[in-house]
């Protein structure tokens, strides 16, 4: 399959009164044409801040990309002016937010906010823009686009909002589409209208997908792929099935055993990570997540674990896959999930720095 | 069953009496809530779960309809000592654990603010004796007590909020969307910390939420709302294993699992209130179905559920 988008160990820090933060420390990652890729961690994990460095939309200063390369179709971004990046944002790689509330312009009706994409990557005259519109509303399920055009976005409800959103962002064909959050302010029958409208439009328009989420089963219903991250970091990526049925990485078991599954009736208590993220101002020696880890071996609080490779597509950040440590089982609740892959490596490989 | 401890009456909450733009925001509901059990009240937004929370407590006064506190109206006149007492049964927390703690006071002055109000420490020293004892019930620590809310992350402050709603030993808390806005590693410790505190304190629960599975996890029953009635009102397995209101089973088709499988599967339902066809004549209430499990229903759908439904 084709590469989109490759990003080489991306490094973001911001510089505040209290010292630098250092949001994303050395990501990596690359997604193929038409695929979604789902980025889950928690708040100031860093997947908001990794997605906004591809569109380049950091605040700098405070920001700074201080290392790595965002490959877009092999062209590097990071040293791309804000002048070149207008030219990128919108036609090539365009984003829909969390809150449909804030990021519509209050001033201006929906039609023009289409119409402004339309106008200026695609040359449009104004009358041929507001037909695209009409078109797009109707493409994202708005019923009576003619007349929704010439409305306020404080007529539309949430989930039109989002909708018309999704239309803005959609308007220039974009190769690339991030999706930061974009259901987390919805209901449930809202949010499963939206991520259908979003599979659809995928599969129409062979668009790549960027969809950062903490809703795990959001990312079992629309992801290709799975990145997790955690305090700036990825420690576990693989396809779905490989992150849902075989994970490797405790802080993967943590988040999956802390979710009351429907299924399961047992009301036994929920196995909760304990703690709460480390402060990115000075992030710990070793492995960040060892404070947190029952598994914490007296090594991830010295070095910092390499990648190891479980198969083909699966990577995760921890020493316990190392020939030397320790056979663990996972909590009760992930092993009840576990099952054996077939692409699964007969062992873990370490991945050398560098390649 | 175990003793009634509310008993909610056809509860209607409307705004903008009168008006063009009266909105009825709770219209009609009746349920009991039991003894040392957790009622879940689940219902997309704009559905009036959380106008019932607060109308329940007091927090609007009830256009029409009766909510009894241990057979105690609590919307009937009352004067100043009576709501008193009754305040310190009932208690709230709130969704957003930074909205809802005052930014200038201490964490020991929020916690013990119902202390002092109804004068349940006798000197300073026991005051602050009750407020280190909260603190550590909800896994906070002495040292706390002198700081400020925002320097806490969102899963402390939200414990912070269950301090302060259990300094005045209440009986009963409504928890409005408690956990929604925490991190999903946070939401299930607050959440084991609530179940913890209910069998240690024999609490009882109105849980409010949007969030099924865990809605599903910690209620023994739960009520499903829409447009401010409660259409289905079921024990937690039962719900989830025979839902039979349409809008419940459109609303459980649409939560996403953690489950690559199970969500490739998918068939999403969706609701149309035509479908039920109700004649203008037709009676529509709360009718049982299979014991403990209610349908807003009318007759004929009563006679077909009743039908579908004998084992």
């Amino acid at each position: 399959m084709e590469k989109l988008l490759e990003v080489k160990n991306l490094e973001v820090s911001f510089q505040t009164y209290g010292g630098t933060v250092k949001a994303v420390r050395g990501v990596s990652f690359d997604l193929h044409k038409g695929e979604t890729l789902a980025i889950v961690g928690e708040s100031g994990s860093g997947k908001s801040v990794t997605s906004q460095s591809i569109m380049k939309l950091i605040p700098m200063p405070p920001g700074r990309i201080s290392d790595g390369q965002i490959l877009l179709n092999g062209d590097d971004i990071v040293p791309k002016t804000e002048k070149q990046m207008e030219k990128i944002r919108g036609k090539e790689i365009s984003m829909i937010f969390q809150d449909p509330m804030t990021s519509l312009n209050p001033t201006m009706k929906v039609g023009n906010q289409i119409m402004e994409v339309l106008v200026k990557h695609q040359n449009m005259s104004k009358q041929d823009a507001k037909n695209r519109a009409i078109e797009l509303l109707r493409l994202v399920g708005i019923p009576m686009p003619e007349k929704r055009v010439n409305q306020y976005p404080h007529e539309f409800s949430g989930g039109m909002r989002q909708r018309a959103m999704i239309a803005i962002a959609l308007a220039a064909n974009p190769k690339l589409l991030i999706a930061d959050e974009p259901t987390t302010a919805l209901d449930v029958t809202i949010q499963a209208q939206i991520l259908e409208l979003m599979k659809d439009l995928q599969n129409k328009m062979d668009t790549s997908i960027i969809f950062i989420t903490h809703d795990l089963g959001v990312v079992a219903n629309v992801a290709d792929r799975v990145a997790v991250m955690y305090a700036g970091q990825i420690v576990e990526m693989g396809t779905v099935d490989e992150i849902f049925y075989d994970p490797r990485h405790p802080y993967t078991w943590g988040l999956l055993a802390s979710m009351p599954s429907l299924e399961n009736d047992d009301k036994a208590e929920l196995a909760a990570i304990p703690g709460t993220p480390p402060d990115l101002t000075n992030p710990p020696k070793g492995d960040a997540f060892a404070a947190r880890n029952q598994y914490a071996l007296a090594i991830d609080f010295e070095e910092e674990p390499p990648m190891f490779q479980i198969s083909e597509t699966h990577f995760a950040k921890t020493w316990l896959l190392h020939p030397d440590a320790p056979k663990v089982e996972p909590p009760e609740a992930v092993k009840r999930r576990m099952r054996q892959l077939s692409s699964t490596f007969e062992k873990p490989v370490l991945v050398k720095e560098g390649e | 069953m175990a003793e009634k401890l509310l008993e909610i009456k056809n509860l209607k909450q409307h705004f903008n009496v009168g008006r063009p733009n009266m909105v009825k925001a709770v219209d009609g509901i009746t349920f009991d809530i039991f003894k040392g059990e957790t009622l879940g009240l689940v219902g997309e937004s704009g559905c009036g779960k959380s106008t019932t929370g607060r109308t329940i407590i007091r927090l609007y006064d009830a256009t029409d309809g009766q909510v009894l506190f241990e057979g105690e109206d609590v919307h009937g006149k009352k004067s100043v000592k009576e709501l008193k007492k009754f305040n310190r049964k009932m208690q709230m927390i709130f969704q957003d654990p930074y909205a809802s703690l005052n930014p200038r006071m201490t964490v020991a002055d929020i916690i013990a603010e119902g202390i002092d109000i109804h004068g349940l420490a006798k000197s300073k020293k026991e005051r602050m004796e009750r407020v280190y004892e909260l603190l550590e019930t909800v896994g906070l620590n002495k040292e706390h007590a002198n700081r400020y809310p925002h320097e806490f992350s969102g899963g402390q402050r939200q414990r912070i909020g269950i301090a302060r709603a259990l300094a005045v030993d209440p009986d009963f808390i409504i928890a409005d969307e408690p956990i929604s806005a925490l991190d999903v590693s946070i939401q299930a410790q607050v959440v084991n910390l609530m179940k913890k505190l209910q069998r240690e304190k024999g609490l009882t629960y109105l849980f409010i939420a949007h969030d099924l599975s865990m809605v599903k996890y910690i209620s023994d029953r739960i009520g499903v709302m829409y447009f401010g009635k409660l259409v289905e009102l079921a024990p937690a397995e039962d719900l989830y294993s025979n839902p039979m209101h349409p809008y419940t089973q459109s609303l459980l088709s649409a939560i996403p699992l953690p489950d690559p499988e199970t969500e490739r599967a998918r068939r999403r339902k969706s609701y149309d209130p035509a479908v039920h066809n109700y004649a203008d004549n037709e009676k529509l209430e709360m009718r049982e179905i299979t014991p403990g499990h209610f349908v807003y229903c009318s007759e004929k759908e009563y006679n077909e559920l009743k039908a579908q439904n004998v084992k």
